[in-house]
């Protein structure tokens, strides 16, 4: 089973969920598929046991053989290559890595070459559980081949938590790859009603079931309980607002760690999850 | 006279950009307001710009395969780098990245690309100025395509309207989407929160901050968290020539006044006031003040 935790706006606890729940589950094993600005391990404090570099492909053109057809920048979609009478420009941050230059190019000139875009790290949090996270280098614009690595190297696990990405764009799409069930984590303000029914409608599209976890519960207002009724969604647990667990959270400290009030409150929501999840694959 | 791009970002999301940004608002006369957040689009919430045009964005195109005409050749499953087509073959819009391989190398002529609509810009006027926001279609790539548009369409209506900035709500992250909405700005303001991963993506963002715009400021908003955390970002922040203009402590009445969807800076003076409001507004408008 493969749960991936999201959540539309930043900051309403999409790693404070997964991280409290990795470290009550042991069999579990976290991926961080936040790829641009991973926090698990910050918590996990994972012993590295083994490192992959992730790269992409771009284009190389081989002026002695180019012969200025210009088939290749009319070709790319992305506007990844500038080709002039006398010269021929791969722009390799625009290069979605597709090949089609190579394979439209007459005189043989294109040749792919890879570059690093970013890093997987994987080995054992401070929980003894398997952890892994994927880290996007500085200035590259897409996490995307990372994550989809971070699942295929999890792929034949039993259980598998996901640390997603904020938003709705390809990152979070291919974050959810797979999975067989998702958590919303939202929080009761306006920011977090509006952006969490982006991700509804996402998950919908996708197919894919999922309940919702509604953190920070005491700020804001109620707006976010209305829309769940009328949208007929089910809450697996409500996290109320604590500032001594915000500022355990500053430190790196989980909610679990902290006083046996958080572990049964999080212990109850994994239940609920779980429940959720099996129900939602009987129908 | 140039336009100032003062864009607001923040690396770990959460932290507060769309609270800044839209207390700035009132404050800062003469901007035109855009929303550059696409994927989580927020601002319009606190601004409730009064709708003026709206229109759909194409950004990218996604492969649709006539099953009538396909010959099972498998050259286009071959070929896919995306993963995108399946044994069938039927192609899934949501990986598709719209290259045209496999247009290209069908012998059938048996696949075509179609532009899809990727998300919708809208302009508008609020009780502060112009505002121009985009919401992308969940699950959309090129939404930093999207940003793009959405910078353009702002800075265009600024010099139509002979204003003198943009305000930009940008998006977390580090990603497309913020390097779209910071390239070339003058002055990016970067929100974080004294906690271990704010201080950790902040170190991100700012470096990738420094690569592609101009002056960095930070403001570190729920300060009084963690007064050991908050030194440790003020540090990283000064030994980065990036000042600390503002800090705002933790406090319910803002969470309160963004319930109320009112703009916080106005219903709460006080607290930004003591925060150095007067200080950030200052740098603002004159940097090198």
């Amino acid at each position: 089973m493969k749960i991936a935790i999201l959540s539309g706006k930043g900051g309403t606890g999409k790693t404070t969920v997964s991280n409290n729940l990795a470290a009550l589950i042991s069999e579990a094993v976290l991926i961080d598929c936040d790829v641009e600005e991973p926090n698990s391990h910050i918590f996990m404090v994972p012993r590295i046991t083994g490192e992959e570099e992730i790269q992409t492909g771009y284009p190389v053109v081989d002026d002695d053989k180019c012969i200025h057809c210009r088939k290749c920048a009319d070709f790319c979609h992305y506007n990844a290559i500038i080709a002039g009478a006398a010269a021929t420009m791969p722009l390799k941050d625009l290069c979605h890595d597709c090949g089609g230059c190579r394979l439209v190019c007459p005189a043989g000139a294109i040749t792919y070459e890879k570059k690093g875009i970013g890093t997987i790290y994987t080995g054992k949090s401070r929980f003894g559980s398997d952890f892994l996270y994927g880290q996007l280098h500085l200035g590259e614009l897409s996490g995307v081949k990372i994550i989809n690595r971070l699942n295929e190297m999890t792929a034949d696990r039993d259980l598998v938590l996901v640390d997603s990405p904020p938003g709705t764009s390809c990152s979070t799409v291919a974050a959810l790859e797979d999975s067989d069930y998702a958590v919303i984590v939202t929080e009761p303000t306006p920011f977090g009603v509006s952006d969490m029914k982006m991700v509804v409608e996402m998950l919908r599209e996708m197919e894919i079931p999922f309940s919702v976890v509604v953190n920070k519960a005491g700020l804001g207002d109620k707006e976010v309980y209305d829309y769940c009724r009328g949208e007929n969604l089910s809450i697996s647990g409500e996290i109320p607002f604590d500032r001594s667990v915000a500022e355990a959270y500053a430190s790196g400290k989980l909610a679990v760690e902290i006083s046996d009030e958080n572990r049964s409150l999080y212990n109850t929501l994994w239940l609920n999850i779980r429940k959720e999840a099996e129900k939602s694959h009987e129908n | 006279m140039k336009i100032k791009e003062i864009v607001v970002i923040s690396g770990k999301g959460g932290t507060g950009k769309t609270t800044l940004t839209a207390s700035l608002v009132p404050f800062l006369e003469d901007a035109v307001i855009a929303d550059c957040d696409v994927d989580a689009p927020d601002l319009h919430i606190l601004l409730n710009p009064r709708s003026e045009e709206e229109e759909t964005f194409s950004g990218s195109a996604k492969a649709v395969i006539n099953e009538d005409l396909c010959t099972h050749c498998n050259l286009c499953i071959d070929h896919c780098r995306f993963g995108a087509i399946d044994d069938t073959p039927r192609i899934n819009p949501m990986k598709c990245e719209g290259c045209g391989v496999c247009e290209y190398i069908c012998p059938v002529d048996a696949i075509a690309l179609n532009d899809v609509t990727t998300g919708t810009v809208f302009k508008g006027m609020t009780g502060y100025g112009p505002m121009v926001h985009a919401r992308l279609v969940p699950g959309e790539e090129t939404s930093g395509k999207l940003v793009s548009q959405v910078r353009n369409e702002a800075k265009k209506r600024a010099e139509s309207d002979g204003k003198r900035y943009v305000l930009i709500d940008g998006s977390p992250g580090i990603g497309c989407n913020v390097i779209s909405s910071i390239t070339g700005a003058s002055t990016v303001l970067i929100v974080t929160e004294p906690t271990l991963s704010g201080l950790h993506d902040m170190k991100r963002v700012l470096e990738v901050a420094a690569r592609f715009s101009g002056k960095v400021f930070v403001i570190i908003n729920k300060y009084d968290l963690s007064v050991e955390m908050t030194r440790r970002i003020e540090k990283e922040a000064e030994d980065n020539n990036a000042p600390v203009l503002m800090k705002l402590p933790f406090d319910k009445k803002i969470v309160q006044a963004v319930t109320e969807k009112k703009i916080p800076s106005l219903a709460e003076p006080d607290l930004f006031e003591m925060a150095g409001w007067k200080n950030l507004l200052q740098r603002l408008r004159d940097p090198e003040s």
